[in-house]
């Protein structure tokens, strides 16, 4: 499951990298591609980019820029959260390596 | 007496929880993330308490809440002023907290109720005292010490087989963590081991490292490609402007850590805005560069390494081997450095992240207690009445506690109302989600609470809410599991009466199958796409075409029981170029609220798009699908007929039989009908052969359903049984066998004919994927194969040919390369097994 999770990573940023670049559209179809075939091997990944982030949140790992305040945002994320599918049920299976700030 | 069995590394940084069970150790792992260990962090947030991981975000934020590395405080009298209780705590009860989550580790099995638990060589009495405090408060009926050192030289002796009797002697513990590093000298004697001597500095660990790569490596290329000479003040400062940056460095530091245990270089690629100016780095750093600025922290470590062995009047020579523990033994560098300068050999066969926790879990297996629940004897029996009588709890907790919430939403997040009666102050309550993604902590009860549970989309997402006594220990009896379903179910929505399907080819039983795109109950509108594979050549111009058959019904049955709800056609005519076999085709569809089927087809290869709606009051019917659908339901009904022919039971045989004429009826007007038919004949026969088909599942009634699940489960024992004596590709069956398990409640509770056959021929093809990954069957196939005459073979001088490779490698034993001679045999044989429908087209999807 370990090389999954890192391929998963590596396309991750491949498309945060094109997203930085203003390239993302022209890979879109691709990487939705990509992510559709991580779901059906029972992998689904989620980027919780722009999410609220509370201290409930055991699905990311947080650095926290500036204070601490009980309305912050992740506004970068560094690895995705990945969750794995076993039959009906779901269990993280990497948790989202992310920066939240203020808002 | 009852083995204690479990084991406990109470870490400085973090902390882990391992079982000896069947001679062997398991190292549990936390239900929020997976991972075996646990941060020894705890923080006191405004409304609630969090323990481990999460608490360690907030230790450099709220420092005067937030409580780590207090294991250096165990035993002391000191006290932490938590601001947001406005009260103490003491390093006793922190790690009491830390214990009790651990404990939490241990899910669906018996509740540890004693332990070892491990101490550093340096504690005195008063700190071991106190850890057997944390202990006993955490719940532990009877707690164990042991020394780290002996700890890890316990996971290392027991893991390696003959070392043992070696082992008589010096060996040393050289335990490098994340912010800590200890080295100890340990005297094995006659199978006893002790401390003799330990060294240690209690700020030195991996996290050191990393500054490293970031002070030296990172920050002079930021540097010098800016030319902000302030930059390296500015990047320290606390909330200053380059926090964001900071993180995000140590991060990528970490990382180029961990690649360059394994590669002699790596990148580092950032972007950061640096005084208003955007600036991309790409930073190339080398092992080589890495060894230069770690060595000085490694060799602190080895000096005070150095420092043991005077201080004992020791050489390297008197020391067998240094044993290796913690997450930072496991750069390249301290693995080397230590074997050059100390001329000691290095044993890193143990993993040192784990291995305190799992020789705590050896010495456990050894160590006994008197279990809560004992089993009395007779002579006994009257003293243990009395026990029990008085164990009992005449005064049960006076508490209440009522959930209301809703079982199904469309949001992301749902409200759950809490009310509590009785005694609930000093009390706590804490909410955990079972995919691990979701923990609030420990939040104190109070009459009524508000809490906003996350939701996985398009999940049925399980909570728990646990309740705790002002001891943090959890009251099992109040425990309460919730289930909210996101996206399925909802007054405000409407569900799917039926699964929606897409047919596909299965081009080896020359057949189609349903492939579910919605499943039944999801909650409209749905949009997916899917991505497939062209399964036969279509040349530009060519009439031949795709088909795209969308179906509502049920996934398990077979497509001609299934109503069609939209159809394209894609045909040579429509292309712009050809269309080869393997190349990818999109099809996106989008189910509306008012159930309009929207499709958009997409053929990667020649770039085309075909865009089409359809509504779901409107028959569709491609004629040619309709002629293979006839045929597959005539070749079930014809073994139906036959099946209960040979079962000698006439009343169903009779009712089959007609189904089978009444099919026979439309056959000629069908066969007749061209493609481009405008007539209503082709809706009548459609739905002609939807009743037959739906009919035709009901045929045998209960009965039949009761023989084929019996077949199914008897068939199941003898695939498993071949599975298991199978010689190749074993796992790989193993998990298509768990798939068909896994499915077993669903399709055993559908009652349906066709669903039960179709899992049967599954089985069926399992049965004959393993006999051929068996040797001893392939043996028998190709001594058939081998008496074959030649008329047999399509080619009978290449089947000699092969014959001999494969007669050679069998000689040889070299059973992968005769598996493959046998299936190439089998490739040139004339016959066909099954192949009841040659002039198969199907839908060109795969």
């Amino acid at each position: 499951m370990q090389s999954s999770l890192q391929i998963i990573n590596q396309v991750f940023e491949i498309q945060t990298k094109l997203n930085d670049l203003n390239e993302a559209s022209s890979f879109e179809r691709n990487m939705n591609r990509l992510f559709a075939i991580f779901e059906d091997e029972g992998f689904v990944v989620k980027n919780p980019i722009n999410e609220m982030y509370q201290e409930s949140r055991t699905d990311c790992e947080a650095s926290i820029v500036g204070n601490t305040s009980s309305k912050m945002k992740i506004t970068k994320v560094l690895k995705p959260i990945i969750y794995q599918k076993n039959g009906e049920q779901m269990q993280l299976v990497q948790k989202a390596i992310v920066i939240v700030e203020q808002l | 007496m009852k083995a204690v069995n479990f084991g406990i590394d109470l870490g400085t940084t973090n902390s882990l929880i391992a079982k000896y069970e069947n001679n062997k150790v398991r190292v549990f792992k936390n239900p929020f993330g997976q991972k075996e260990t646990l941060a020894s962090v705890v923080a006191y947030r405004k409304d609630r308490i969090l323990i481990g991981d999460k608490a360690r975000e907030y230790l450099t934020k709220d420092a005067v809440n937030v409580f780590g590395g207090f294991k250096r405080k165990m035993g002391t009298d000191e006290k932490f002023y938590v601001v947001n209780i406005d009260d103490n705590v003491t390093p006793v009860e922190l790690s009491t907290l830390i214990l009790k989550e651990l404990k939490n580790f241990v899910q669906g099995e018996e509740i540890p109720e004693a332990c070892v638990i491990t101490i550093p060589a340096s504690f005195d009495s008063m700190q071991s005292n106190a850890t057997l405090k944390a202990g006993k408060d955490a719940g532990f009926k009877d707690v164990f010490l042991l020394q780290e050192p002996i700890a890890a030289s316990l996971a290392f002796f027991n893991n390696s087989a003959g070392e043992s009797q070696k082992s008589e002697g010096y060996w040393l513990v050289y335990d490098l963590g994340g912010g800590t590093f200890d080295v100890a000298l340990v005297k094995s004697t006659e199978g006893e081991l002790k401390v003799l001597d330990h060294e240690g500095n209690n700020f030195l660990g991996g996290m050191n490292f990393d500054t490293a790569i970031v002070d030296k490596l990172i920050v002079p290329e930021i540097i010098r490609q800016t030319n902000i000479e302030n930059f390296e003040d500015e990047f320290r400062v606390k909330y200053g402007k380059y926090e964001m940056l900071y993180y995000q460095i140590m991060y990528y530091a970490e990382e180029a850590k961990k690649e360059l245990s394994q590669s002699p270089s790596t990148v580092i690629e950032f972007s950061a805005d640096i005084d208003n100016t955007k600036h991309d780095f790409y930073i190339t750093i080398t092992k080589a560069q890495l060894d230069e600025i770690f060595l000085p922290i490694i060799n602190e470590t080895i000096s005070l390494l150095k420092k043991i062995l005077d201080n004992n009047q020791l050489t390297a020579q008197d020391i067998h081997q240094i044993i290796l523990v913690g997450g930072s033994t496991f750069v390249p560098q301290v693995r080397q450095e230590l074997t050059d300068q100390t001329g000691i050999p290095v044993n890193f066969s143990i993993d040192p992240t784990n291995s305190i926790a799992i020789g705590a879990a050896f010495y456990a297996a050894n160590k006994f207690y008197e279990p809560s629940a004992k089993i009395v004897s007779e002579k006994e029996t009257e003293q243990a009445v009395e026990e029990i009588l008085s164990s009992i709890d005449f005064n049960p907790i006076d508490l209440t506690v009522e959930v209301s919430y809703n079982r199904s939403s469309r949001d992301t997040e749902e409200v759950l109302l809490i009310a509590c009666g009785g005694e609930y102050e000093n009390k706590y309550y804490r909410i955990t989600r079972a995919d691990g993604g979701f923990d609030t902590g420990l939040i104190p009860l109070k009459a009524k609470k508000t809490e906003f549970l996350p939701l996985i989309s398009s999940h049925n997402n399980s909570f728990t809410l646990h309740v705790f006594d002002e001891h943090k220990t959890e009251l099992k009896d109040f425990a309460k599991e919730l289930s909210i379903a996101q996206g399925v179910y909802n007054i405000d929505g409407q569900p799917l009466p039926h699964d929606i399907c897409i047919e596909v080819d299965d081009m080896e039983n020359k057949t189609t199958k349903l492939e579910v795109i919605f499943e039944r109950n999801s909650l409209l509108p749905q949009k997916r796409t899917l991505y497939r594979e062209i399964s036969k050549t279509i040349t530009k111009g060519a009439p031949e075409s795709i088909i795209i058959n969308i179906l509502e019904g049920d996934k398990n049955s077979r497509a001609s029981s299934n109503l069609t709800i939209g159809c394209i056609e894609i045909s040579g005519k429509d292309l712009q170029a050809d269309l080869i076999k393997g190349s990818d085709i999109e099809i996106q569809l989008h189910l509306t609220d008012s159930r309009v089927l929207n499709t958009s087809v997409f053929l990667v290869m020649t770039q085309q798009e075909f865009k089409n709606v359809f509504s779901v009051s409107e028959k569709q019917v491609n004629i040619g699908r309709l002629k293979e659908q006839f045929i597959q339901l005539e070749i079930d009904l014809t073994e139906t007929v036959r099946q209960f022919q040979y079962n000698e039971d006439d009343i169903w045989e009779i009712r089959a039989s007609a189904l089978l004429s009444e099919l026979h009826e439309v056959k000629k007007t069908l066969f007749k009908l061209k493609d481009n038919d405008k007539s209503d004949d082709k809706y009548v026969i459609a739905q002609k052969v939807l009743r037959i088909s739906q009919d035709a599942d009901k045929l045998g009634g209960n009965e039949r359903i009761a023989m084929l699940i019996e077949t199914y489960m008897t068939r199941k024992e003898e695939v498993f049984a071949l599975i298991s004596g199978a010689d190749f590709i074993k796992d790989e069956m193993l998990s298509q066998y768990k798939k068909i398990e896994l499915s077993e409640p669903s399709f055993i509770k559908s009652k349906n004919v066709s669903v039960i056959e179709n899992k049967l021929q599954q089985l069926h093809d399992l049965y004959w994927k393993a006999m051929s990954n068996t040797t001893s069957f392939l043996i028998s196939i190709f001594i058939e194969y081998k008496n074959a005459s030649a008329n047999e073979y399509k080619d009978y001088n290449a089947a000699k040919s092969i014959m001999r490779l494969a007669d050679t490698a069998l000689e040889g034993e070299k059973y992968p390369e005769f598996r493959r001679h046998v299936f190439h045999l089998s490739s040139l044989l004339k016959r066909v097994r099954f192949n009841f429908n040659n002039d198969f087209k199907g839908t060109g999807i795969g």
